[in-house]
């Protein structure tokens, strides 16, 4: 009876899994459709305007993100990126830290557990320049990247314009970093894995499944279901 | 309404009973019981009435576990921002508190034949005296009624002192905080946010809650063990580094040997482990003294 349940319970998660695998391809192709249906309907219908000078966007996309950061209720000061995905992307992870920048939030952290990003902060931090040059045009302005392990003493400067620190969640306390609003987790498991536990109080949680090729729109959905939260704290 | 819930589970629950149990199951699972407001707004009943409802679900929760082989529920139940509601609301609270304590008490045979033992975090000095003295009265009465745990604890500091941390944290209402709940015992323990109400939570809610958890169990476990890890091995570090400046101010400057530091070491984990043993049971001395002396305050009044 006992070997019984237990093929029973095999199969259980085997169907969550195959269930999540399928939502999960879905998802990819429903995305790529659409986008493409986007492109096709834009490239038919903007072509006159687009003659007519119409991106002014385009070369400064700056005002773009500008405008989305001040059109949303509310927008987050401090930001986290917990990546509870085994290999993280360093480009997917730079897009993130640029774009939230550049909507105008002023701090941002990022957190894996098995401290990849601690370990590679210079890789990490060329490639946000990178990408800065490449999604800005490289005009940029200074801002905070914190990367949070799990209890390095370790402290080192960054170059000129960004200021890279490397702290212990404890420390962190001493300094004037307000506690994080919103932390969007990428990967398949539910736990904040030791990310900041005193800091979390009333930080709201939003679920990106995979920060590979994560998209501006995926962090604009994320702080668009942010802004529209109502907090009661205890009332 | 009474505290736990009798009866069995029906042939297609004790299945699906059977089938999670063959898995990993936590060991000590974590409510936010979040939404009876939301609930009676619903259901046009009054706010009191959805806190009731609220209680009686824990009762039925409470049976579910017991069914399950989970030994260990831990609720957020108040919080100390709560007290900012309305002074109506408050004392609704505190007096379905009252009632319920009492009730604990009334029913102690049956809770010492489902071996329920009640431990109460949390900083009691912010409640109504009475209610105190209901509540301490509650947790020697229940004290000793599991086997497996001989501590009870309240603290002043931090809550959970022997109790492991929670495996399952679920909130339930749909919100996705954690609203100050547990927040260092639960930094590796698995989160589910279900969107029902707290008073609709049904056996289904908990077992795909579970299951969450199995899902997750072998990355988190990873994770924790990576943890304890570095924690161990921090902690290696520092009693190396007090070790070594303890030799240097000791010492007469000739280097020591190999031999000579391991046994500084030795010595110095050895010392710091009965200064923390000694805290704690001081601790626990002022934790026991103090449900004592409620008791005591409560049968003299």
């Amino acid at each position: 009876m006992v070997m019984l349940y237990g093929l029973l319970w095999r199969l259980l998660l085997l169907l969550v899994h195959v269930n999540r695998a399928l939502v999960s391809w879905l998802r990819v192709r429903l995305q790529s459709w659409k986008s493409r249906l986007w492109e096709r309907a834009m490239a038919s219908l903007l072509l006159p305007l687009a003659l007519a000078g119409f991106p002014e966007q385009q070369k400064n996309p700056r005002l773009r993100y500008i405008s989305d950061g001040m059109s949303l209720q509310k927008l987050p000061v401090h930001i986290g990126f917990l990546v509870t995905e085994e290999e993280p992307s360093y480009t997917d992870i730079a897009n993130l830290v640029v774009w939230c920048m550049a909507v105008g939030i002023s701090y941002i952290s990022v957190y894996d557990n098995h401290d990849i990003f601690q370990k590679n902060h210079s890789r990490l931090l060329k490639e946000i320049e990178r990408q800065q040059r490449h999604l800005m045009g490289g005009d940029g302005h200074p801002y905070n990247v914190e990367f949070l392990s799990n209890g390095s003493d370790k402290c080192h400067n960054g170059k000129k314009k960004s200021k890279v620190t490397l702290l212990q969640p404890l420390r962190r306390t001493l300094m004037t970093i307000p506690d994080p609003e919103l932390v969007v987790k990428f990967g398949p498991v539910d736990s904040t894995l030791g990310f900041l536990p005193w800091h979390i109080r009333l930080t709201e949680f939003i679920f990106v499944p995979s920060h590979r090729d994560v998209s501006y729109k995926d962090l604009l959905g994320a702080l668009k279901l942010y802004s529209s939260c109502q907090q009661r704290v205890g009332q | 309404m009474s505290w736990i819930k009798e009866g069995e589970l029906n042939i297609i629950e004790r299945i699906s009973a059977n089938v999670l149990k063959a898995g990993p199951m936590p060991k000590h699972v974590a409510f936010i019981m979040d939404g009876n407001r939301r609930f009676a707004h619903i259901n046009n009943m009054e706010r009191q009435d959805g806190h009731t409802q609220g209680f009686n679900k824990l009762a039925e929760t409470l049976r579910w576990c017991k069914h399950l082989n989970i030994p260990e529920v831990t609720v957020y139940a108040f919080s100390i921002e709560n007290f900012k509601r309305t002074q109506e609301e408050v004392d609704g609270l505190m007096d379905l508190a009252r009632q319920k304590f009492e009730r604990l008490l009334e029913e102690r045979e049956n809770l010492e034949k489902h071996g329920v033992c009640i431990r109460v975090l949390g900083d009691l000095n912010l409640l109504p005296l009475d209610l105190q003295q209901a509540i301490a009265k509650a947790v020697l009465a229940t004290k000793n009624h599991n086997n497996d745990v001989s501590e009870t604890l309240i603290t002043e500091c931090l809550y959970s002192n022997k109790s492991p941390n929670p495996d399952l944290l679920i909130r339930t209402s749909g919100e996705v905080r954690l609203s100050d709940f547990l927040l260092w015992q639960t930094s590796h323990s698995c989160l589910v946010f279900q969107s029902v109400l707290w008073p609709e939570y049904s056996f289904w809610n908990l077992c795909e809650a579970i299951l969450q958890y199995q899902l997750n169990h072998k990355s988190i476990q990873k994770a924790r063990e990576l943890h304890r890890e570095h924690q161990a091995s921090l902690q290696l570090e520092a009693d190396r580094l007090c070790t070594a400046e303890e030799l240097q101010h000791h010492g007469n400057g000739k280097p020591t040997d190999a031999h000579t530091r391991q046994e500084a070491l030795l010595h110095y984990i050895t010392c710091r482990e009965e200064r923390v043993q000694n805290f704690l049971t001081a601790l626990k001395h002022k934790r026991d003294l103090f449900f004592h002396d409620l008791c005591i305050e409560a049968t003299t009044a």
